[in-house]
């Protein structure tokens, strides 16, 4: 589904055209061009609902958005790295999975005490 | 969890309107679920506290609540899809540049970082700064023809480059195509990035695309239904001429084959042509003599099966 500037004010009811554009212009989303304007899908959507969440229900500070939005890309992203070297290891013969494993609560663990110790 | 809105905000029966905003705003911090992706306790909570506020934050609803005349299950909140629900898939990469839209789009992953360190250590001289460039993503508008036929289009991307697009023949709508290096330049001796341009087809008038097959709706006369006749039907590459059998109803199916989408070489998809007789606007004198004389003459019931089978 594929949605232009007008079609989306109307989707997400909090939100406003001029805010729409500034978000656009700061970068913040990032929809499709077209020669009819910028064009937005489910994604940009989705993205669009957490920015008035953000602003709107927790009233966080407009110079607040970019930090907190680099914090959320950040984790989506290694989360999706965590979720394929997953894939990958579920992928490998049975000892080399259990290796792995092994080592990384040995690690894990390790960390948390170190941490715990302080 | 408590049914109780009240409850789920923790304010009292008698708080402000004031209260039960600020009570809401504490909760959606802590429990946002796009902040705590995959925490299906969290994202339970937090619902309960939307639907809470939705009802409370309201003085109307607050007030039906309040007399009894709804109860809390009564307000059913549109299930909604969350970003991190979309942002854990592949298209989620989209935005991993962060809001600052640098232009660079580090393809560092878990591995490149892993590498770099070990360079590092070895060699302290890696210096240098090299980034793929962002990919740019565009929307195209194609007419059913150029989707069916292939066709190519010039665009101005948003740098205001202009670029040649060739959409190869039978492209579907929503389809994306991936132009290698035509996105934002890199930086250093790093790669542009690539341009991902979805196409959306505008529907057409008189084809309709199943698959790789076209189908069309003809409309005849009804002397042509009775005694058959060779008639111009459109197909997408242009009218060829069909024959139409004696005797055939309407939503009779006649196949021309080949004349659907052609992909690259090999098999290509069918026209389906459905029939429709269709009668002029003014039946005049003679057309109702010939159905009069037709009807006393002849005992035909189209309807007998249906009797038969109800």
């Amino acid at each position: 589904m594929s949605f232009d500037e007008r079609m989306v004010v109307a989707r997400v009811e909090r939100l406003n055209l001029r805010e729409l554009r500034i978000w656009v212009r700061e970068g913040w989303v990032r929809p499709a061009h077209s020669e009819a304007g910028p064009i937005f899908d489910e994604l940009d959507i989705a993205r669009i609902r957490l920015l008035c969440d953000l602003k709107k229900d927790m009233s966080l500070p407009t110079d607040a958005l970019p930090v907190v939005l680099t914090l959320i890309d950040n984790l989506h992203q290694t989360r999706r790295e965590l979720c394929a070297l997953t894939e990958a290891l579920e992928e490998q013969p049975e000892g080399v999975r259990r290796t792995v494993i092994t080592k990384f609560r040995a690690i894990h663990s390790n960390v948390n005490e170190a941490s715990g110790d302080q | 969890m408590s049914d109780d809105p009240y409850k789920v905000l923790g304010v009292q029966k008698t708080a402000t309107q004031a209260e039960i905003k600020k009570a809401y705003r504490a909760l959606a911090k802590k429990l946002h679920p796009d902040l705590h992706p995959g925490d299906s306790g969290k994202m339970a909570e937090f619902q309960a506290a939307s639907a809470a506020n939705d009802l409370l934050s309201d003085p109307e609803k607050r007030k039906r609540f309040d007399d009894g005349e709804i109860d809390a299950s009564g307000q059913e909140r549109q299930e909604r899809q969350f970003y991190h629900q979309y942002a854990n898939q592949n298209a989620g990469r989209r935005y991993d540049a962060g809001p600052d839209m640098g232009g660079f789009d580090d393809q560092s992953d878990l591995f490149s970082e892993l590498f770099r360190q070990r360079q590092r250590s070895g060699n302290a001289s890696g210096q240098e700064f090299h980034a793929r460039g962002q990919d740019l993503r565009y929307h195209l508008d194609v007419d059913f023809i150029d989707a069916a036929l292939g066709a190519k289009r010039s665009v101005t991307m948003p740098d205001g480059k202009g670029i040649e697009i060739s959409v190869p023949p039978g492209i579907a709508d929503g389809q994306t195509l991936r132009l290698r290096g035509k996105g934002a330049p890199g930086h250093g001796q790093g790669p542009s990035g690539d341009a991902f341009v979805t196409v959306s087809v505008r529907p057409h008038p008189v084809f309709v695309r199943e698959g790789d097959n076209i189908e069309v709706e003809l409309p005849i006369t009804f002397d042509e239904a009775v005694l058959g006749a060779k008639i111009e039907v459109p197909t997408i590459s242009g009218a060829v001429s069909m024959t139409i059998p004696k005797g055939v109803s309407s939503g009779h199916r006649l196949r021309l084959k080949g004349k659907g989408i052609t992909k690259g070489k090999g098999q290509s998809g069918d026209q389906f042509v459905r029939l429709k007789i269709v009668l002029p606007d003014k039946i005049d004198k003679q057309l109702e003599e010939l159905a009069t004389r037709w009807r006393d003459q002849i005992s035909f019931d189209p309807r007998e099966d249906l009797r038969r089978k109800t």
